[in-house]
């Protein structure tokens, strides 16, 4: 009798976590004289886990992808790998304590330095869905080359665009004095402008799709840096 | 009486259609500020508050029930006006500080990264880019009277992207590279440019064939819609020791004729739109006026920036109606609504003034100007200038013009529809009040 009350109780304080962590939550990291607001938003992703994006007015994140999120009990953590150049900076991470009145605190850790905060629920979530890879037409499909000149010698590009049943994949390399191999995230095509991502590289390909020429003709983005592309289709 | 009928019917069109027609900066081509009713003459609630990732300074339009607008977090928004639930987002590659055009299902606008773009208006997919000469803030040596004196400025008050307008196949737009564009709106082609001798970011106004803009090089621009080809210009004061009294920030409202736009030089100049000769000039003294003028009932309706004075003057003859001392620098241009009159202050207040008395019928304090962090405020909502501006040298001036903006300050004009306000603020956030 005992061991089924306490699987009850159990499954019930689980139940809650559950019910209670997902919707809108709006409040602010006390940083050392800079308080930061902060509006998280989690829900259900169907698949037994949980999706959750982050805004942070004044930092120019707006619907960040929240990565990592694990909800133990009232334990939720959870990280930001999109925004804010953690690439170089580092991971940054809010581990929080669902508390009874609805109200989320917890730590929030960036670069080293870490800042409590408090957030209270607000509404149902309206959770940013993270921009997904559409497919590419038919006839882009391939291996795509070109060349490009930067700092007095040539870089050759190949780009390799494969359709999944999900999206499009890439592979996208740039070989000059050494080869990089870069990581694409993102690959759309909206009409006849293809978009390449890279961010963690920060490199970027944006491009016209010229059906009649064969050719993709574009400006390779490096942070600042804007470079005209034209990519052809290999043979 | 066919004849009557029909003509009767077609002006009838025509007026709905101007009344509402509140889908590009000012509401219309022309500028005029003017919204249709009903006026929100009580404060009741805040419908929704919708948060973006930084600064908002653009301007809310709408079309049909999504409204649409950029942020400074790089994206273009549409947000469904009943709910506040964003209904897409698209990113650019820069602040997106200016105000969106839509028609023709697309939203037209330009961003800091030096793109003009448009927009699917119900996806935000990109239809087309247009890569201008790249953007750029009016920038001087000794700016304002910082120091030191050899020192080349950016100015933190260049605050706003041009605006575009759409008439018929063609959209208008400035840039901070000193061109006036007309573009293809169906395919992004541009069909000419039109060179001004600094920084456009004014947004141009559409009336009789002619567009009208100022440039931050002093002078106000006429140029033919068709051709590109210039038809008069008109000069604007000069400021060649510390570059603070020149240039056209503010953009024109043209009715009946006339051009009326403020002036970085402290003169609101109404100019006759067929030849560009002054009308009359409202002084200000030395105070700018960055508020694009309204329009109505033969009355024109402005704010200044260092005097905060809010304006009413005849149309006709430029002469003083009423002024209302105010509390801080006024950017945001005027919206008129029947008999109220709603206007964004920078120390992050949003005003609703009687279109007659000019009394204040309501405010909105946004919670950053409540809560007034490091004293940005005195108690009374003014500038505390004595520690934001406490010497003149070096970045001084710029990080105090930059926390200035940390109270929510409310840039961005108001957006008015069925009864509810729409506007941006400095906090990141646009609000709907009703």
């Amino acid at each position: 009798m005992r061991f089924i009350f306490v699987l009850i109780l159990a499954a019930t304080s689980w139940c809650r976590g559950d019910e209670t962590i997902s919707g809108r939550w709006e409040g602010s990291i006390q940083i050392p004289d800079r308080e930061q607001k902060v509006i998280v938003d989690l829900a259900e992703d169907g698949k037994g886990g949980w999706t959750g994006s982050v805004t942070m007015p004044g930092l120019s994140v707006k619907g960040a992808t929240l990565t990592d999120i694990t909800l133990k009990d009232s334990e939720l953590t959870f990280g930001i790998k999109s925004a804010l150049n953690v690439q170089r900076v580092g991971p940054i991470n809010f581990k929080a304590h669902l508390a009874s009145d609805d109200t989320l605190t917890g730590d929030f850790v960036e670069g080293g330095n870490t800042a409590p905060f408090t957030l209270k629920k607000t509404g149902a979530a309206q959770v940013d869905a993270p921009p997904r890879s559409t497919a590419v037409s038919k006839e882009i499909e391939g291996e795509w080359k070109g060349e490009y000149e930067m700092t007095g010698y040539p870089r050759h590009v190949t780009l390799k665009l494969l359709n999944h049943p999900d999206g499009a994949s890439a592979d996208f390399v740039i070989v000059g004095k050494k080869i990089n191999n870069l990581p694409v995230d993102l690959v759309t095509q909206e009409g006849d402008l293809l978009t390449i991502d890279s961010h963690e590289t920060g490199v970027s390909y944006e491009g016209r799709w010229h059906k009649q020429n064969a050719e993709i003709k574009g400006t390779l983005f490096q942070g600042a840096v804007e470079t005209p592309l034209v990519l052809r289709l290999a043979k | 009486m066919k004849i009557s009928r029909l003509f009767l019917s077609g002006f009838g069109l025509l007026l709905a259609g101007i009344c509402s027609a509140q889908n590009m900066f000012r509401g219309d081509m022309a500028h005029s500020g003017v919204y249709s009713g009903p006026a929100p003459r009580q404060f009741h609630r805040m419908k929704w508050k919708f948060a973006t990732g930084d600064r908002v300074v653009s301007s809310p339009v709408i079309q049909g029930s999504t409204i649409y607008f950029g942020s400074d977090d790089g994206n273009v928004y549409a947000v469904d006006a009943g709910t506040g639930r964003q209904v897409w987002k698209r990113t650019t590659g820069g602040p997106v500080c200016a105000t969106p055009a839509v028609a023709k299902e697309t939203v037209y606008i330009g961003s800091y990264d030096g793109k003009f773009y448009a927009l699917n208006a119900q996806t935000g997919a990109v239809k087309w880019k247009f890569a201008t000469e790249g953007e750029r803030r009016f920038e001087a040596k000794n700016l304002h009277g910082i120091l030191p004196k050899n020192q080349t400025i950016a100015d933190p008050y260049d605050i706003f992207l041009s605006s575009p307008v759409v008439v018929q196949d063609a959209v208008y737009f400035g840039s901070g590279d000193g061109n006036l564009y007309a573009l293809d709106a169906n395919s992004g082609d541009l069909k000419w440019k039109f060179k001004t001798n600094d920084v456009v970011h004014a947004s141009p106004a559409f009336a009789g064939g002619v567009l009208f803009v100022g440039s931050w090089d002093s002078y106000f621009y006429a140029v033919d819609a068709k051709t590109g080809k210039e038809k008069w210009r008109f000069h604007g004061g000069e400021d060649p020791l510390i570059h603070n009294q020149v240039g056209f920030q503010s953009s024109p409202a043209v009715v009946n004729g006339v051009v009326y736009t403020g002036c970085r030089d402290s003169n609101v100049y109404a100019i006759d739109a067929a030849n560009g000769k002054e009308k009359w000039h409202f002084p200000n003294e030395l105070s700018w006026v960055i508020t694009s003028p309204a329009v109505a009932n033969s009355k024109i309706f402005f704010a200044t920036s260092d005097s905060s004075l809010y304006h009413v003057v005849e149309a006709s003859t430029g002469k003083s109606i009423l002024k209302k001392q105010d509390k801080a620098y006024m950017f945001s241009s005027p919206a008129v609504v029947d008999d109220v009159v709603l206007i964004g202050v920078l120390n992050g207040t949003l005003e609703a003034r009687d279109l007659n008395s000019g009394e204040v019928l309501w405010d909105f304090q946004t919670e950053a100007s409540k809560q007034n962090k490091g004293w940005v405020l005195t108690a009374d909502r003014k500038f505390n200038q004595q520690l934001l501006f406490y010497s003149g040298w070096r970045e001084v001036p710029i990080v105090g013009s930059d926390k200035q903006l940390s109270v929510g300050s409310i840039f961005s004009s108001p957006l008015v529809s069925e009864g509810v306000v729409y506007f941006g603020s400095a906090d990141g956030f646009v609000y709907a009040i009703d």
